[in-house]
């Protein structure tokens, strides 16, 4: 393998890294809080894309400047936490909170499989892409490579800024401490008076957006057709299980790791690029349980 | 000050508290005492809106019955539970501060209440910017305390304080209840223990909990 293959495999890594952080970061984010692992995540993710992609479209054709999609990407993921993820919490997911995890893994099975049905009576089964957000960036040259600005710059520095952001805000910010309060001991926070209700639909809220955010981010750089949710939700737990649930850091890193392994098995051994995440995911598991960062829990009886 | 009336509480199907009538008054000291799995926690529990319950119960005068379980609190009740169950990834004080801001307390009164922690309880503002999750288990049941005392300005609930403590410290835990006497003369005090020795020298009033039913006991301290 040459040296411009190398650098393809990484940056093709980077880039792709970024968007299953994302994805991934929401959904661990989420976890951490309800406990409870939500596989309808990744049809926020596809929800997320075929709105920016098809709105995007719409506006480009109307013929105004393409980086208004830019601001639509951003209106794109609030509308799929505020439309789609308060309803889920407050109408659904708070019903089965104290109910066992196999019920909580059917109901967000469940609730994924109506959204897809519902992307599908929406914007049917013909692929979109709308990639003027990609193209506006232009392309940059690293060591003789060419590669987009957009995957190799932007989405990245996006992943970066919500990684620390996040961070920023559940350390600095009173909201952000009410979230860090109930992740780690639910009934403390409420014994000092912290509305564990509402932490959990603000928690929500923002994994959701921040999954919406994640697909209105992908959808300049692929096809959006039906099935793209299912894929992301895949990855994403192999990342989160990677870094061990409810880590955010450990979300960035695990997301780099299989990233970087996806895109290199697409170059060097093609027919195992599929399978190469969740060997990584398998790998890690085998050595450590509990994730990259988890701590292990001892099982309350 | 805390009243229940026919109160009964239930957790799933199992009656854990059955008709329960008590009185405290302002500024008591009362020594809740029980066996294990007796109901001392789940009595604590259950002002604070945690289980399910029928009948009474009252906040000085007040049915708070049916408050949601989060403005509770907000009407003046501290509760530390067994375990300290600190924030492991704030440091001492924010543990403390957070029950003020979480109550939106002005900030001349979340200094003033701070400042009362530390008279209460000296020894906290020399870790004041440790991690919460590196004190020792006692320092940790101190700024358990330190944190209900946030809040708890006319009820302090502390579910067994002194369980795993060393002789030490537990001496030091006895003093700074205390110092809070003389620093807050008003506030209800309920501590849980199952020995009942170790409350004798500070509760004036003992109330012993057998099988889910809540009975004075017979020799009342003078």
């Amino acid at each position: 393998m040459n040296l411009s293959l190398i650098l393809l495999a990484v940056f093709d890594g980077v880039s792709y890294a970024a968007l299953v952080f994302m994805v991934a970061v929401g959904l661990t984010l989420i976890f951490g809080v309800l406990r409870i692992l939500n596989v309808a995540h990744g049809s926020l993710y596809a929800i997320g894309a075929y709105l920016t992609a098809s709105i995007g479209g719409a506006v480009v054709a109307a013929g105004y400047s393409p980086i208004l999609a830019f601001p639509l990407m951003l209106i794109a993921a609030a509308l799929v936490g505020v439309l789609l993820g308060a309803p889920i919490e407050r109408l659904l997911l708070r019903r089965i909170y104290a109910k066992s995890e196999v019920l909580q893994l059917l109901v967000t099975f469940a609730v994924f499989m109506i959204l897809e049905d519902v992307q599908r009576l929406v914007w049917g089964n013909q692929p979109y892409f709308e990639s003027s957000a990609l193209q506006l960036l232009g392309n940059i040259q690293v060591f003789g490579v060419y590669y987009t600005s957009y995957q190799l710059v932007l989405l990245p520095v996006v992943a970066l800024l919500t990684l620390i952001g996040l961070r920023l805000f559940l350390r600095r910010t009173l909201t952000g401490k009410l979230i860090t309060a109930v992740t780690e001991d639910r009934e403390a926070a409420r014994s000092i008076g912290i509305d564990a209700d509402r932490v959990y639909l603000m928690t929500f809220v923002l994994g959701a957006a921040l999954a919406g955010l994640g697909g209105a981010l992908a959808s300049p750089t692929t096809s959006v057709l039906p099935g793209i949710g299912a894929e992301m939700i895949v990855l994403s737990f192999a990342v989160v299980a990677t870094a061990g649930l409810g880590r955010i850091e450990g979300a960035a890193v695990a997301a780099l790791l299989i990233g970087l392994g996806r895109s290199a098995a697409t170059y060097a051994m093609p027919e195992l690029q599929v399978l190469v995440p969740y060997l990584i995911m398998l790998a890690v598991l085998l050595v450590r349980p509990e994730g990259l960062f988890g701590t292990p829990a001892a099982r309350k009886i | 000050m805390l009243e229940f009336r026919n109160t009964d509480v239930h957790i799933g199907n199992v009656p854990i508290l059955r008709g329960l009538n008590v009185k405290i008054a302002p500024s008591e000291t009362v020594a809740l005492i029980g066996r294990n799995g007796a109901g001392k926690t789940t009595t604590l529990r259950s002002v604070m809106g945690f289980t399910d319950v029928k009948g009474q119960i009252l906040i000085g005068g007040e049915d708070i019955t049916r408050m949601r379980a989060s403005r509770r609190p907000g009407l003046g009740i501290g509760y530390a539970p067994e375990d300290r169950r600190l924030f492991s990834g704030f440091t001492v004080e924010e543990n403390i501060r957070l029950p003020g801001e979480v109550a939106k307390l002005d900030p001349d009164t979340q200094a003033a209440r701070l400042d009362k922690v530390y008279r209460v309880l000296p020894e906290l503002r020399e870790m004041a910017d440790r991690p919460a999750g590196a004190v020792s288990g006692g320092q940790g049941k101190m700024v358990a305390l330190g944190r209900a005392l946030m809040l708890g300005t006319r009820l302090l609930m502390l579910d067994e304080p002194f369980q795993g403590l060393a002789p030490a410290l537990a001496q030091r835990y006895g003093e700074a209840l205390g110092r809070l006497r003389e620093v807050d003369p008003e506030v209800t005090v309920i501590v849980t223990e199952s020995n009942p020795a170790l409350l004798k020298s500070f509760a004036r009033r003992t109330l012993v909990i057998e099988r889910g039913e809540i009975a004075e006991a017979e020799h009342q301290a003078a």
